[in-house]
């Protein structure tokens, strides 16, 4: 049985489906006179670092109009999808700007698909570039409702767990609101921790290990200790690197635990109560008595299910969900989703 | 068997010393005005454990914002830094692991038992408060401690 067919026994919580508008001139409405001439004189354009045009991972375009996106709900069927829209993560370094196309990203969004159907909802853009600002955008969008998660790329200039971000988490808490750090990041942004690589190949697989560095961060600089009603969904970093991780993360923490006192449980503790894990991109092994090993040990009410439309990562995602038993495909597909987001997806 | 260690007014706060009793090396340790005694051979692998880095516990509810918990009252091996406290001899690695060594255990009828058995005490695992608040669990190891107090003049070691 595949995703789509059991998508009809469970109408399943999509944790990450993307949609970018088509171009830039989609966002000018929602910029005023200065910012329009910018990205002008600039020749901004929409970029696609993280998926070339034409690379089987790609897919086709995501939808840019709700128009676009109907076929897709229609397929899958599901009971809520989190939209979420990568474009403010281009090439440009520029604080102000981010603050004002992360603005415009935001309403256009909301115009464009969350007015349109009660099944969607938004991951809420923010830049990393200038933090208080970040903390402002989610006061202003968190009473909404509609966005369910604050969108930032797990590529970033200084980890997550610095306190740098304390303004942004705080306002998440205060909204209740989880942060989702999604793969990629901006262009210029090292796709490893000690530089620049040379193919795509290390590019994309590297998010998975910077996905390792956010999830210690996080835990080590104690986010939780200062936040502890932040929760934390990776989207499109994998899962299957968490268990050998996890075990190095709790086996050192007993070692130097002086210096992190405020780490005061196991760090797999506060990683299995405050993070999640998208199940798109799955690496699974071919064999069911393998995949049933990793799900055991990765634990399955880690996963949510994302169908990270229209990105292609070949069949591990289905294969998951297909050697689940009932109980667990019920909580990947939409049972933990619903406890993790709570009443952003109710 | 009492050992005199030494006399009190040299044994000052923060000092320790190892001493040989039979054929055991034993670390006796001054910690303000407590004294403790701890074997100086390390559980986990063997080692000096006495020699090693004294510390405190160290806690905090915010990153950033540490106090230590009282004096230093943990011992750690020079070898791979394990830690042990100093009173139960109790270490916090490796909990969860079976490094200790099994014993055969069976029921049996009260009555078949005979004249010649000796009933156990109940042992109650030790943590202290610090540990539980650091958010410690106890490992398989335990480093043997001995009685050491005052009498009169001198530092006495029971072992």
């Amino acid at each position: 049985m595949g995703v789509a067919e059991r998508a009809v026994v469970t109408a399943a919580i999509d944790c990450d489906l993307h949609v970018a508008p088509a171009s830039m001139e989609v966002l000018l409405p929602y910029l005023d006179d200065y910012w329009r001439s910018y990205i002008d004189d600039a020749t901004i354009r929409m970029g696609g670092i993280a998926y070339p045009v034409g690379a089987p991972t790609t897919g086709p375009a995501p939808a840019a109009t709700y128009e676009d996106l109907v076929p897709v709900l229609d397929a899958a069927q599901p009971q809520r999808a989190i939209l979420s829209c990568l474009t403010l993560d281009g090439v440009h370094r520029n604080p102000h700007y981010a603050v004002v196309v992360a603005r415009a990203v935001n309403d256009w969004i909301r115009d464009e698909f969350l007015a349109k159907d009660d099944r969607l909802r938004a991951g809420m853009v923010v830049s990393a570039l200038d933090v208080p600002a970040a903390a402002e955008e989610v006061q202003r969008l968190g009473p909404d409702g509609r966005y369910a998660q604050i969108l930032m790329p797990v590529r970033n200039d200084v980890p997550y767990g610095n306190k740098l971000y304390h303004p942004i988490y705080e306002a998440a808490q205060a909204h209740g609101l989880p942060l989702a750090l999604h793969a990629w990041g901006r262009g210029g942004h090292a796709p490893t921790t000690t530089g620049v690589t040379t193919t795509y190949l290390e590019d994309y697989a590297s998010n998975a290990h910077i996905a390792e560095v956010q999830v210690l961060s996080l835990v080590a600089e104690g986010v939780f200790a200062a936040f502890p009603e932040l929760k934390v969904a990776f989207l499109e970093c994998g899962f299957t690197w968490l268990p050998a991780h996890l075990w190095r993360f709790d086996k050192d923490w007993k070692g130097v635990w002086r210096e992190v006192p405020w780490v005061s449980e196991r760090p797999s503790e506060y990683v299995r109560r405050h993070m999640r894990f998208t199940t798109e991109p799955a690496q699974l092994p071919q064999d069911a008595a393998q995949i049933a090993e990793v799900v055991q040990m990765v634990g399955a009410e880690m996963l949510m299910y994302a169908s990270d439309h229209p990105h292609d990562h070949g069949g591990a995602g289905a294969a998951l969900i297909e050697h689940l038993g009932a109980q667990d495909a019920e909580a990947v597909l939409r049972g933990n989703a619903a406890a993790f987001y709570g009443k952003a997806v109710a | 068997v009492k050992v005199v260690v030494a006399r009190v007014e040299d044994f000052g706060p923060g000092d320790r010393k190892i001493v040989k009793a039979g054929s055991r090396s034993i670390g006796v340790f001054r910690v303000e005005d407590d004294f403790f005694a701890i074997r100086n051979r390390c559980p986990h692998q063997g080692g000096p454990l006495c020699i090693g880095r004294l510390a405190s516990w160290a806690r905090a509810d915010l990153p950033g914002q540490v106090r230590m918990d009282g004096p230093p009252r943990l011992v750690a091996c020079p070898w791979h830094g394990w830690e042990y406290d100093l009173e139960t001899g109790q270490s916090f690695m490796g909990p969860g692991e079976t490094r200790v060594k099994a014993y055969d255990v069976s029921v049996e009828r009260g009555d078949a038992l005979g004249e010649d058995v000796r009933h156990a005490e109940e042992q109650p695992v030790r943590i202290p408060a610090a540990a539980q608040e650091a958010g410690r669990e106890p490992g398989p190891y335990i480093a043997e401690t001995f009685s050491v107090y005052v009498e009169e003049d001198y530092v006495v070691l029971d072992v």
